[in-house]
Order: C-alpha cells, then structure tokens, then sequence
C-alpha cells in the first residue's frame, strides 16, 4: 500500500461535490415526479403518483423542487464568486482545454480496455498504429472532461429552462407560452443527458474499480501517489516539479 | 349504477342572448380582462325554422368531455378529469402556465389567466358547488335555457332532460378530433362546425416523439456500457502491464 498521498481536492471542493449530488439526486427525483402523462411518464403512472404522496400533492412537489433548485443555484453563485479564481478558474480551465491527438487515442484505448482488457486492447490497436500504453493525461482525463463539459452544460440548460418555467407563474404572459413549452422539453433532454452521464460517472468512480482512489479522494482529499502517477501523469509531473498547489 | 358525470343539456331554443351567464361567471370566478369562460356563439338566422324566422344561440363553456384533449397535452397532470364527478378540473399549484392545453382544447375553452398566470377554464362553479350552490351561469339564466346536473343521474335537472331526449340532444364536436363532450345540445343550437381540430403543441409531439425515445436510448446504451464494464470486471482478472500496476495492486 502506498504511504504517499498527495492532495487532490480542498475541503471546498469536496463539499460542493457532495451538495452537488444530493441538489442533484433530489431534483432528478422530484423532476420526473413531476412528469405525469401516460404519454411522456418515463417510470410510468406509478412513480409520480407515490412522490406526489410524499410530498402530499403535486403542487406541493413543484414547490419542493423549485426550492432545492435555488438553495443549489444560491450555493454556486457564492462559490463561483467566492473561488472564482482559486476553484472555478483552473477547473475550468482543465476542463475545457482538450489535445486532440493525446486525447482521442485516450479515449480509443480506454474504451478499449473498459470493455475487454489490456491485453486485448493492445491487440486491437495496433492497426491503428498504438502501442498498448495509455497516453499520459492531466488533472482530468479525457473521458472526465468530455463528462464535465457535458454536465456543464446540461446543468446551464436545466438552469435556463427552469428558470423559465418558473417565471412563467409570475412573470410571464400568454404570449410567452411556446417559450415555457420548449423550456419543459428541453428541461427534459437535458436532465436526461445529464443523468446519462451521472450514470457512466457513478458507475466509474464508484463501482469500477480502477478509479477507486479518486472514489476515496472525494473523502479524504488525496490521492495515493502511484495513482496519480498511472492515472494522470502530466499533474503528477507538474506536482512534482512544483509543490503541491491546490486545484479544484 | 353509473358514475357520476356532472354536464349540461342546453336548450338553445329558449337563449335570447342577454349575455347574463357570461357576465355572472366573470363576476362569480373572478375571470379577468378579455378573458371568459363561456360564450354565447354568435346567432344566425336559422331559414328552415317553420313559422316565423328567427336568430339561434348557443351557449356553451368548457364540456367536460370524456375524452379531453387538453388533459393529454398536460405534461404534469395539472389538468385532470375528477373521478369524483367526471369534471376537468386545473390543479393551480402544479400548473405552470406553459398553455399546452390551451392550445389542444378543440373548443377554445381554455385560457391563459393573466392574473393566476395559470392555466383556467370552466369547472361548473367549483366553489360555489362546494357551498351547494348551482353554477352562476344556470342561476342567473332568466330562461333557464342551461340545465345543469348529473347526467347519468334521472333525478337532476340535466339528468332528466337528457334522459328523456337522449335521442335528439346533439354534442357539437370537430369530426376529426371528437372529445366526447359532456354538454348536449336541445334545440336549434345553430352553427355546429366551428371546433377545430385539436392541435398538440409542437413542443409536446416533439418531447413525445423524439426526445423521449431518443433519451430512452441514451439510458439504454449508457445501462449497456456500464453492465457489459461491470461484467469485464468480475469475470475478468485485470491484466495490466506490470508497469501500470500500483503500489497498491490497482493500475
Ligand atoms: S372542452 Fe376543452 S378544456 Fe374542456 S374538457 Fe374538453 S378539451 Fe378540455
Ligand atoms: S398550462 Fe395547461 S398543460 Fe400546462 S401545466 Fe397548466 S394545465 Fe397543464
């Protein structure tokens, strides 16, 4: 077992994870509560029916879901403002900066490897022109980026559609109605997305183990260092070279 | 016995078009501005009427219908026939205002209501029905032209009459989009045709017809992924290079 954790996540960072998934878990749930139409039901009659028991009426469900979504909306806007440039700058900045090349064999390979193993996948990628070896990758990897650009802007979607159908009962006007009827459609596309890819990630940090050090680093805040090393190699090297400075 | 079906048999004969229903429903449900729950539809002269010619009405509001469109556009299920009374009724604190069934109701019953910012229509006097009271429109009928109550029930007003008249009460409804309405007409009602056909909103065909299916998909592929990983991982050893290996025994 390696002795040697370095620091991946600040206690912030940690936090706003975990807020996130809980906002996120309770609006999926409540979201698709809130979907009752023989034709659009994507759990069927039953689902809806028992949260709307829950929460003793539709009416009251909407309001529930509304609620979370501004305690989540009220808790980023601080910490967007509040680590802009500490948190949200080089995340952002990891996130969204991709190498082709480095990256799309990244993604061949460990697709790859996902589904059949190694050994196979080294086989495989050789007409292509591969070694067996995984490209060395950053902070993020690319699947991770690919992931977190999508949650991005899945969560701007479902912020602007919400927001929307929200001000549709105190704003709006009769006139605005084919707005608020594609906000619910969009709402829709996009939360299905997101959850698309909220599946591929708890599946990933969670169940698969591979990541599991990252799983755990969610908690403590560090990584082993012969995991960072394998897993992200180019912030390994940085870490190495410098001290340790804190991102995301 | 049958369930309950509160509804109206209307005898067009006996409107003399005062208008009386509509202002006493604006007044009674608070409707605001350029916004009504019912109508009298314009008269026409009906030329086959044997003796003296004359002008014909037809009152109408929300038909409470059996099949009603306007609840299959609902996305959230704030718009719902009761079982209770067979009446479609809005439930304000889920409704959002998107108007999906405002634009599926054949009739135009429906309307956005500016001050609610909700969805609103017709629902016979709800309140009014709850403190035992007829709807404001039956009340203040001078010809009482609007006979309202359980039809399948030969005891109420509109019960009996349609009971008796079954065979010649007619419903006005759009050929191709008929929702089964719950108002029957006696008499000469006048123009039959101006329901339109229901028209779903494009969001909703959209939602229903592409997005759904397609996020279906997603989830399914995406359950696929993940099953067929999770498989690898337990039936398969991992194969790592050495060099890939951990301290720990992971890659
Ligand atoms: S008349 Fe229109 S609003 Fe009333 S129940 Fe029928 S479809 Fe719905
Ligand atoms: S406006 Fe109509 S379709 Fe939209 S939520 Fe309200 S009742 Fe349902």
């Amino acid at each position: 077992m390696s002795s040697r954790q370095i620091p991946r996540h600040t206690r912030a960072g940690i936090f706003i994870h975990w807020f996130n998934a809980a906002c996120w878990f309770f609006l999926l749930a409540t979201g698709v509560a809130l979907i009752s139409n023989p034709e659009l039901n994507p759990l069927g009659a039953w689902y809806p029916k028992a949260v709307r028991a829950v929460f003793m009426g539709g009416g009251n469900l909407l309001v529930a879901h509304w609620l979370v979504a501004f305690i989540w909306l009220a808790v980023w806007v601080v910490y967007l403002f509040w680590g802009m440039n500490r948190f949200v700058a080089p995340f952002l900045n990891s996130a969204f900066t991709i190498e082709p090349n480095r990256d799309i064999q990244w993604m061949i390979k460990k697709n790859l490897q996902m589904m059949v193993g190694y050994k196979m996948m080294a086989k495989l990628v050789k007409p292509l022109g591969y070694d067996g070896t995984m490209p060395d990758q950053g902070y993020y990897n690319v699947g991770q980026k690919l992931a977190a650009q999508g949650l991005i802007f899945g969560a701007l979607a479902l912020v602007g559609t919400g927001f929307i159908m929200f001000a549709s009962k105190y704003f709006l006007t009769a006139a605005d109605s084919w707005l608020v009827q594609w906000s619910i459609t969009v709402h829709f596309i996009a939360a299905g997305v997101t959850t698309a890819l909220l599946i591929l990630h708890i599946y990933m940090a969670a169940i698969s183990k591979d990541e599991r050090p990252a799983f755990i680093s969610m908690f403590t805040g560090t990584v082993p260092a012969e995991y960072a090393k394998h897993h992200h190699r180019l912030w390994y090297d940085e870490l190495e070279d410098s001290k340790p400075s804190e991102v995301g | 016995m049958m369930a309950k079906q509160l509804g109206m048999v209307i005898d067009a004969d006996s409107c003399i078009d005062c208008k009386g229903c509509m202002a006493a429903c604006k007044v009674a449900n608070e409707v605001p501005g350029d916004n009504w729950r019912n109508w009298i539809k314009d008269g026409e002269m009906d030329w086959n009427a044997k003796g003296k010619r004359r002008m014909v009405f037809q009152p109408g509001n929300c038909m409470q219908c059996d099949k009603p469109t306007c609840v299959t556009a609902c996305p959230t299920g704030a718009t719902y026939k009761s079982k209770a009374d067979g009446v479609v009724l809005i439930d304000r604190g889920l409704c959002i205002g998107c108007g999906q069934c405002i634009k599926a109701c054949p009739y135009g019953a429906r309307y956005r209501n500016d001050k609610l910012k909700v969805a609103d229509k017709c629902d016979f006097c709800r309140s009014r029905r709850e403190v035992g009271l007829e709807p404001a429109c039956v009340s203040t009928c001078p010809t009482k032209a609007r006979a309202f109550g359980d039809l399948n029930d030969p005891a109420s007003p509109a019960g009996k009459l349609y009971a008796a008249q079954k065979d010649k009460a007619v419903q006005v409804v759009n050929a191709e989009s008929n929702t089964d309405p719950n108002i029957y007409y006696l008499g000469a009602p006048g123009n039959k045709h101006w329901p339109v056909k229901a028209q779903m909103p494009s969001a909703f065909t959209f939602w229903k017809n592409v997005a759904d299916p397609g996020v279906k998909v997603l989830m399914g592929l995406m359950g696929v992924g993940v099953l067929a990983m999770l498989g690898k991982q337990l039936v398969m050893k991992n194969d790592a290079p050495e060099e890939h290996h951990g301290e720990d025994g992971h890659e």
